[in-house]
């Protein structure tokens, strides 16, 4: 119950943070510049790390990192920012961590980042909902010699420095794989996708599509919806694809709320079994099932490590060092056999 | 004597009989196309998807009659159900308990969104966007960002999927809301409850100078539709067997929606819970309906638009038509 | 030299249940004033409004200069000439003057830019015509309601009117502005224009009018010469039957039992130290000029606004009245001038407006006794004598005279003790308004307390045992029995603050 004090209370302050933002523009810049200033001097007081990176901080005299990810409300994205938050104290900067209540606001986030860049951050951290939206700003920035790091969705080929992400092509394909394997190589599978404009999500369905086409001559995919990752709607989507096609054998869904939505789709008219459900991410809910084979597996991404290699990476290029464009934060399939192994345990989070 | 009492009779039926005919018009086309949207399961399937959205709209439809509006009944249901489930995770108190209390929640918020336009002036709309975006805020804070779990309470669940009357597939969310809809019906037709909500909406000064107390009767209408948000609330985190505390905004527009395709005026001064239900119903068949045909998920959305037009389209030329008779 | 502009023939209209229009037949000149006069709901509106568009016709038909027309909306008509100011003004009162007159037809350089320059010449020129002072760039609802009127009237004008259709134009005009209106009509008429004048002062038809044609229950009775009929001999075409109301004898007052008492209320700049009493079995006049705060305390002792200071001590208790519901509780009923605006709710049916003050006792927890509601509305009904097809019809579709009665009804199944009336007659018929007396003075026999504020001077004389005078917000006299005199009440209704 404390932590709930202490979060109105943080609200509380975030607003007034806000209200006096709007009075008057200077004064948030400077604000923003005296956080960054304490930071760095109680980093350098309590500092043992390597002298470098101290003195590099020094001369850009800007530890502060902006991060804008496709989401705010979901578990998946809080555990981006945990592990951002983790490597940023590490490393002795400050983060913004931000993000739309909706995957699908193109606009909000376009703001958000017009409003970070305002309190000049050293290294942007994006994963843009619409690449194209913020491409001309992200340029622009990128000119000025701030670092821009995608993660996740990640943003622009040309604008990005370096993209850490799970490659989606490559975690779609794997659950085909497994799919695959699961049907023996025969059958009909519906997909239920949570996004038609996010890369990610579209590189999900694509890449899972492209294996079982290659691959699987013999497995036909007999429908593609999109439900928004809103549990409902995907409940009611599964639903209807089971009455749609009544010998459907399995169902591939490309996060969690659009697995968790079908799971509870197929429990309500009893198809649990009947019909095989492969998900995508993690939680509370979809480990139990998971757990109890009512979800015969799934995709899990390293959503902790995500944030810590995109901000890894923006403290390296802001430090001069040498980064790959692209670093896989990687992808492995879970289900009740191995969900428990010390290597899966951690990434899966509730 | 009686001949117009029948008359005003027959076009109120006829009115309720055309939203009616183009419910069952649906069902024929989509049944004709695919025989199996009629199958038992898939009728149940598309009552329990108007659960929730039928109780909202028979929660907005009562604020609408007032010539009212609440937009903040999406995000009531969820801040409603995510506290509940606080409560009962945090201090675990009986969940029986802590399901009254959820639905008190939205009572409450409701009865702010009546406050705020009734004793303090502000437009109906902007009391409940201002409620929309609180309970849409603390709904994240209250739950940390978190889903909240019921799974402590092994029939939780069972309250909306679970089936009381014994037959298979008819779950109890069904009942929830044809319950809810013969308790708003009998609210509407039977009591002095509705016949001031019409009054207020017909002519809110005239009734306030009949000596009727407008502003509590309006606190009332609200609070009655927060209680019905607090309610949809229950029924849609027993099915998810969770409160999802990012659900919950968009749903306020479905919800007018299903009011107003069934018959509702925005004016105020008249209304029909039948017709709510009905709309809701409609609303829920189409998306269903498009679904099985396999139809794109942006194609369902144009279309769902373009029926939203053509229902109120249609009904306001019965209307006009009526009044230049 | 008498042209025929129109000609009306055969117009039948039905509304459910309701025969508005059975054959009707008019026919208008140029350049004659002529007034169409009957009982409201004789069906003068529903003529004017077939004429102009509003409403379709189910039969007959309409010429205009000998060709047949069929006006679909008003805006055909408007085209053709044909143009209706209707008794509530037509104005967007955030609007100035001249963009009302000419909104939908702006005048513009180029495409979008507006020429407000040549808008406001064009509005001068228009308001010289008709020699009235109107700053045309001044917002409408700053002007006066003569001045409001002014402006419709030249809005007609700048249309290429041939007929112009005024709907009681006088009735919320004092003399002085009548006479003014008077000149403009008399103006547009010797320049050839037809006009139809609506009315229910049968005194100024005299005055103004060519020809007049009667109406009564749907039907076509006359057209006769305004100059050759009595205004007796017009009643009775109008109502069918001989109207007769008696002065009113001053009541004894040492019987009466005081029921309402009023003691130095204050309530905004209109009431200003308003005391007076009033007694059971009395009808209680207030007369006075427009604006001279009647209403204001009427409805200050109603509590439909707020009163700053003063006691109201009903039947020997003092009562605390904030808000309407208090002013009922103690007996209060207030029908107010404005009875669509303050009275009724329109869309609901006569019953439930009838039940609407007193239904928490029609009702056990909270569900309505639905047989006993409708009882009693069929009783008033019969009281009243209110006609409507059945206590299911909708208020909206009643005559004014008969929503004023279910006003009534709805006090009177509440039960009140003091009756307040304002303006209980506006824009009632002349037979509508002799049963309201009938009605006020039965109430007061019963016992009943019946306060009347009334701008009309005959009306007060007529009905009153007691008049009071304000002017300017303050009490300036009261008259009894023969005192009661047109000018003793004029020298008190100006009696100015000096």
């Amino acid at each position: 119950m404390k932590k709930k004090l202490v979060a109105l209370l943080m609200v509380a302050g975030m607003l007034a943070t806000t209200l006096f933002g709007c009075s008057s523009q200077t004064g948030q810049e400077s604000s923003a510049d005296a956080a960054a200033e304490s930071t760095g001097e109680t980093t350098e007081e309590a500092d043992t790390g390597t002298e470098t990176e101290t003195t590099a901080a020094n001369e850009e005299d800007n530890k502060y990192i902006a991060m804008i990810a496709l989401g705010f409300s979901h578990q998946y994205w809080q555990a981006v920012k945990q592990g951002a938050e983790e490597a940023a104290a590490e490393l002795g900067y400050t983060i913004t961590f931000e993000g739309p209540e909706q995957e699908t606001m193109v606009d909000k986030q376009v703001d958000m980042l017009k409003t970070a860049i305002q309190n000049n951050p050293a290294a942007i951290c994006m994963a843009a909902i619409d690449t194209g939206s913020v491409a001309s700003i992200l340029q622009e920035e990128k000119a000025q010699g701030v670092p821009i790091v995608g993660f996740d969705a990640g943003v622009g080929e040309e604008e990005s420095d370096v993209k850490c992400s799970t490659d989606s092509i490559a975690a779609g394909a794997l659950a085909a794989e497994h799919a695959g394997e699961l049907l023996g190589g025969e059958g009909k599978i519906a997909i239920i996708g949570h996004s038609q404009t996010v890369v990610d999500a579209v590189e999900r369905v694509q890449g899972f599509k492209d294996k079982i086409e290659s691959d699987y001559p013999n497995i036909e995919i007999v429908d593609i919806q999109y439900g928004d990752g809103d549990h409902v709607k995907s409940a009611e989507i599964a639903k209807s694809m089971v009455t749609a096609v009544p010998d459907l054998d399995l169902i591939y869904t490309s996060n969690e709320g659009s697995c968790v939505g079908a799971y509870n789709g197929l429990k309500e008219i009893g198809k649990i079994g009947e019909v095989m459900l492969i998900g995508f991410d993690s939680s509370a809910a979809m480990k139990d099932a998971v757990r109890s084979g009512e979800i015969v597996g799934a995709i899990t991404q390293d959503p902790i490590g995500m944030g810590r290699a995109a901000v890894e990476s923006a403290v390296k290029l802001l430090n001069g060092e040498e980064v790959e464009s692209f670093i896989d934060t990687g992808c492995y399939w879970y289900d009740a056999s191995n969900m428990d192994d010390p290597e899966i345990a951690p990434l899966l989070y509730d | 004597m009686n001949r117009l009492s029948t008359l005003t009779k027959q076009t109120e039926f006829k009115r309720k009989l055309v939203i009616v005919l183009a419910l069952i018009v649906l069902w024929i086309a989509f049944g004709f196309i695919n025989p199996a949207y009629l199958s038992y399961t898939n009728i149940m399937t598309i009552l329990l998807a108007t659960s929730t959205n039928g109780l909202l709209a028979l929660g907005v439809s009562w604020p609408i009659m007032t010539s009212g509006i609440d937009i903040s009944v999406g995000t009531v249901m969820t801040f409603s159900c995510v506290l509940s489930g606080v409560v009962f995770n945090s201090l675990g108190l009986p969940i029986g308990l802590c399901i009254i209390f959820g639905i008190l929640v939205g009572s409450f918020c409701g009865f702010l969104n009546g406050f705020m336009s009734a004793k303090l002036g502000l437009p109906p709309m902007i009391a409940s966007l201002a409620m929309q975006m609180i309970t849409k805020g603390l709904s994240l804070v209250v739950s940390g960002i978190k889903p909240v779990y019921f799974t402590d309470c092994s029939w939780y669940q069972k309250i909306a999927t679970g089936n009381f009357l014994g037959i298979n597939g008819f779950y109890n969310a069904i009942i929830i809301l044809i319950g809810m809809c013969v308790i708003s019906y009998i609210i509407f037709s039977k009591t002095i409850f509705g016949r001031y909500t019409l009054a207020i909406g017909s002519n809110i000064e005239a009734t306030r100078l009949s000596g009727i107390n407008t502003d509590n009767w309006l606190i009332g209408v609200y609070t009655l539709c927060g209680t019905y948000a607090g309610i949809a609330g229950l029924v849609l985190s027993s099915r998810l067997n969770s409160a999802q505390p990012a659900l919950g905004p968009g749903y306020e527009m479905d919800a007018i929606a299903a009011a107003v395709i069934g018959g509702n005026s925005l004016m105020g001064g008249e209304g029909t819970i039948i017709g709510t239900l009905i709309g809701a119903l409609i609303i829920s068949s189409l998306q269903n309906g498009l679904r099985i045909l396999q139809i794109s998920t942006e194609t369902q959305y144009a279309i769902i638009g373009f029926v939203l037009i053509v229902t109120v389209a249609f009904d306001q030329r019965r209307k006009k038509k009526k009044e230049s008779r | 030299m008498s042209k025929e502009v129109i000609r009306m023939e055969g117009i039948t209209k039905e509304f459910p249940g309701v025969k508005a229009l059975s054959n009707v037949k008019f026919s208008l000149n140029a350049g004659e004033v002529h007034a169409l006069v009957g009982e409201n709901g004789a069906g003068k509106s529903t003529l004017m409004k077939v004429l102009t568009g509003v409403y379709s016709k189910d039969a007959g038909k309409i010429f205009l200069e000998g060709r047949e027309v069929n006006f679909r909306n008003v805006k055909e008509a408007q085209n053709a000439g044909v143009i209706m100011i209707h008794q509530e003004l037509n104005l967007m009162n955030h609007l100035s003057a001249a963009e009302n007159i000419f909104i939908g037809r702006e005048f513009k350089k180029g495409r979008f830019i507006l020429n407000k320059k040549k808008q406001n010449e064009e509005a001068e020129k228009l308001f010289e015509k008709l020699h009235v002072k109107i700053d045309p760039r001044e917002k409408v609802g700053n002007l006066t309601v003569a001045q409001q009127q002014m402006v419709e009237i030249a809005k007609a004008l700048s249309f290429n009117i041939k007929v112009l259709i005024m709907d009681e134009p006088t009735a919320s005009l004092t003399d002085n502005e009548i006479e003014d209106l008077f000149e403009v009509i008399k103006m547009l008429r010797s320049e050839g224009k037809a006009i139809i004048h609506i009315s229910h002062r049968l005194e100024e038809l005299k005055l103004i009018a060519d020809r007049i044609t009667v109406m009564r229950d749907s039907e076509y009775i006359d057209t006769v010469d305004a100059k050759d009929v009595s205004i007796d001999a017009l009643i009775r075409m109008m109502v069918g039957r001989e109207i007769f109301v008696e002065k009113q004898k001053p009541v004894e007052r040492k019987n009466l039992k005081l029921t309402l008492e009023v003691q130095d209320l204050n309530a905004g700049p209109q009431v200003k130290n308003i005391s007076f009493k009033a007694y059971a079995g009395e009808i209680l006049g207030f007369a006075g000029l427009v604006g001279a705060g009647r209403t204001e305390t009427a409805r200050a002792i109603f509590g439909a606004d707020p009163h700053s200071s003063g006691k109201i001590i009903i039947n020997g208790k003092e009562q605390k009245i904030n808000s309407p519901a208090d002013a009922v509780k103690a007996g209060i009923a207030y029908l107010s001038e404005d009875r669509k605006r303050y009275g009724l709710a329109l869309g609901l049916d006569v019953e439930a407006n009838i039940s609407m003050a007193n239904l928490l006792k029609m009702s056990k927890g909270g569900f309505i006794k639905f047989k006993e509601c409708s009882e009693n509305a069929e009783h008033q009904l019969q009281e009243l004598s209110i006609k409507t097809p059945s206590i299911k019809q909708l208020v909206k579709y009643l005559s004014g005279g008969n929503q004023q009665k279910v006003v009534l009804a709805k006090w009177l199944t509440k039960d009140a003790e003091i009756i307040i009336f304002d303006e209980p007659t506006r824009g009632i018929d002349v037979g509508a308004k002799s049963e309201i007396y009938k009605l006020m003075n039965m109430l007061a026999e019963q016992g009943k307390t019946i306060i009347v504020i009334s701008s009309e001077l005959p009306e007060v004389m007529r009905c009153c045992h007691r008049v009071l005078v304000m002017c300017e917000g303050r009490m300036t006299g009261e008259v009894t029995g023969d005192e009661v005199d047109q000018d003793i009440i004029m020298r008190l209704a100006t009696q100015r603050e000096m």
